[in-house]
């Protein structure tokens, strides 16, 4: 069985190419456009590792993050987040809250693949 | 007070008309020896003598009694108390003579300091642009994003050989319309530094201004005829009402005034409460407006619907307005002069002011206009022949930011920068919607009367931000008898009287707690004292 990975992002394009090269990855990809519909599906679907966008609507990027880290149940899941080149204070922000990777925009597709595999390898699937 | 060094201007004209000084001293009744040192600045003359010299020389008056050099002075000694000069021995005495002896050359240096200090603020401010504006944060993001698509998507298309018609029709319609977005915002971000790289200006709009007023003396003669003879045909047999100005704009614009609508609509987005709709032709009035408000803001319609050529011919002569803003600034402040004529004739007001001895409060009842519509018109009380106290002005937000200034030759007002925080226009802040007055002497040995309050403007709503001004007149103490707020100070003693100074790098008390900066004078430098 192939790992669970969620995107929130609301930009569809970056949505629909991540989309697109973890499922060639062989991963089971599930997407959220914003933070409310990230929260719902986290909790009621298996997720082994989520990418979270900074910018999200409803809910933003720390909101969710938080959730998900002070949720006992949900708080082993790994987070990739998602930031602006710059964007230091969001950083420092996002580790304070427990993130596990930061990927920055403009991001290569390698640099993503890499860092979700690292994050989920030894995680069975 | 710094002297006017008119010596030079004298002598020079003296001799013009071809006059020895013995000749000019002989008409004027003195010695040639005396006239001398006035001709050296060494004598200051007024009165009878000047008047004297004005006709002999047929110079006019106001060209002689030196106002214009003494503010170029004022100007000389805030640019000497600029930390950036404090390695110089810049003396108040050098000043004088500069102006005196080479005038050009003083104004060249002050244009010089202005705009020095124009371009600093420029900086600062495009600098706290680039690193605060959220307009700039929001786009670079948008950049990023769409970079991060482009990036991802050209990706795929460069390394994955095996995509799918479907996919790559996809992948490229995301190209596209993400290199649309990308160009939309930097389309933007470059309109965006056009603006910011605009023209600077050799003087800030705001200094313009101010110098076009002061050159007035803060009265304009030609926009009181004009409020005068409107007003007359506002009120016609009657009174100047509220219903005479709804008739009259009926009448003359077409324009209707609907009181008790458009609050909700104006609440936020209008400090003033009021709307006007230039197509429609009508004016709503919230009915929570005060009777002060409602006056005013149909007096302002009124005045901008009437009198704008009066205001244009003004700015058209002033040879102080450079730019396009100042032209603005001077309209609108010119406007806010117009206003304060028509709901305050000049005679009347005078009139009822001396009779109230200055109770703005009881000047603000009388005739239902607010503190600062009161305050403000007391200052054009200027009309030669028929004048009130002459009073300074200053008027400012809780930053400090200075809204409006008016000089009095012996209280030069700081143009930048904060002044005495001892100084009541301060300590109001405390006492909100309350008179603080306050005897204040200056190292000098000059005394004047302060009188300040601070009050919010007219809240439309819960969560509109209330934002503070507070201002202040000040008269000369020879004068405070005049008004009610000397009444039960002791002038006799100076020990009642608070010493105070101009702002900390102009002042002389070494051993005042309060000081914040090191002056930039020492004693030696200050002006002499007055007995």
């Amino acid at each position: 069985m192939s790992h669970s990975v969620l995107i929130a992002e609301d930009e569809k394009n970056i949505l629909e190419a991540l989309s697109f090269i973890l499922s060639r990855e062989g991963y089971a990809v599930a997407s959220a456009l914003d933070g409310n519909t990230a929260i719902e599906h986290i909790r009621g679907n298996e997720t082994d590792l989520l990418i979270l966008d900074v910018m999200l609507p409803y809910k933003n990027g720390f909101e969710v993050l938080k959730t998900v880290k002070t949720d006992p149940d949900l708080r082993k899941v790994p987070v990739i987040m998602l930031t602006a080149k710059g964007q230091s204070q969001d950083r420092k922000t996002a580790e304070d809250m427990g993130v596990d990777a930061f990927v920055t925009k403009p991001f290569s597709n390698k640099e993503i693949i890499e860092t979700v595999k690292r994050l989920l390898s030894g995680k069975p699937a | 007070m710094a002297r006017a060094p008119i010596g030079l201007k004298i002598r020079n004209r003296r001799k013009e008309i071809g006059l020895t000084q013995a000749n000019l001293a002989n008409r004027l009744g003195i010695s040639a020896s005396y006239l001398n040192l006035i001709e050296h600045d060494k004598r200051a003359i007024s009165g009878r003598l000047l008047k004297q010299v004005s006709e002999e020389l047929d110079i006019d008056m106001g060209n002689l009694d030196g106002a214009a050099e003494r503010r170029l002075i004022l100007d000389l000694h805030e640019l000497a108390a600029d930390g950036l000069f404090s390695n110089f021995n810049l003396t108040q005495a050098a000043a004088s003579f500069l102006v005196g002896q080479h005038t050009d050359w003083a104004r060249a240096l002050v244009m010089l300091y202005r705009t020095y200090l124009d371009q600093e603020q420029t900086i600062t401010a495009l600098s706290d642009r680039l690193t605060h504006d959220p307009f700039l944060g929001e786009a670079i993001l948008k950049v990023l994003t769409n970079v991060a698509a482009i990036r991802s998507t050209a990706e795929i298309l460069d390394s994955i050989d095996d995509l799918s018609e479907d996919e790559l029709g996809r992948f490229h319609g995301n190209l596209v319309s993400e290199s649309r977005k990308l160009s939309e915002v930097v389309g933007s971000l470059s309109t965006f530094f056009d603006k910011a790289n605009a023209k600077t200006r050799s003087l800030t709009p705001a200094e313009e201004v101010d110098d076009f007023i002061m050159e007035k003396g803060g009265y304009f003669s030609r926009l009181e005829d004009a409020a005068c003879d409107l007003r007359q045909e506002v009120q016609g047999k009657g009174m100047f009402s509220e219903s005479a100005l709804i008739g009259y704009l009926e009448r003359r614009h077409g324009v209707t005034v609907r009181l008790g609508e458009g609050g909700v609509r104006g609440a936020g987005i209008s400090h003033n409460q009021c709307i006007f709709d230039p197509d429609a032709r009508t004016l709503e009035v919230p009915a929570f407006a005060s009777a002060a408000t409602r006056m005013y803001e149909i007096t302002w319609l009124l005045a901008e619907l009437t009198l704008a050529s009066a205001i244009d011919e003004e700015i058209k002569e002033a040879d102080h307005l450079s730019s396009e803003s100042a032209h603005h600034r001077a309209a609108r402040d010119l406007m806010e002069y117009l206003v304060n004529a028509l709901l305050l004739p000049y005679d009347r007001f005078l009139e009822d002011a001396l009779e109230a001895r200055y109770d703005i409060d009881l000047l603000v009842r009388k005739y239902t206009v607010g503190f600062e519509s009161v305050s403000h018109r007391l200052v054009t009380l200027r009309k030669p022949g028929s004048e009130g106290i002459p009073f300074a002005l200053l008027q400012i937000n809780p930053a400090g930011y200075v809204i409006k200034r008016f000089n009095l030759p012996h209280l030069p007002i700081p143009r930048y920068g904060s002044a005495c925080p001892l100084w009541s226009i301060y300590t109001c802040f405390q006492t909100p919607s309350q008179i603080v007055r306050q005897l204040a002497a200056f190292p000098n040995g000059d005394r004047f009367l302060f009188f300040a309050r601070a009050e919010a403007r007219e809240q439309s709503k819960y969560s509109q931000t209330r934002v503070m001004r507070s201002i202040m007149l000040a008269c000369n103490a020879l004068h405070a008898d005049k008004t009610v707020y000397a009444d039960g100070l002791d002038f006799s003693s100076e020990a009642l009287a608070e010493p105070v100074g101009l702002s900390c790098r102009l002042c002389s008390r070494e051993d005042c707690i309060h000081r914040e900066e090191d002056a930039i004078m020492g004693e030696e430098h200050q002006p002499l004292r007055r007995v």
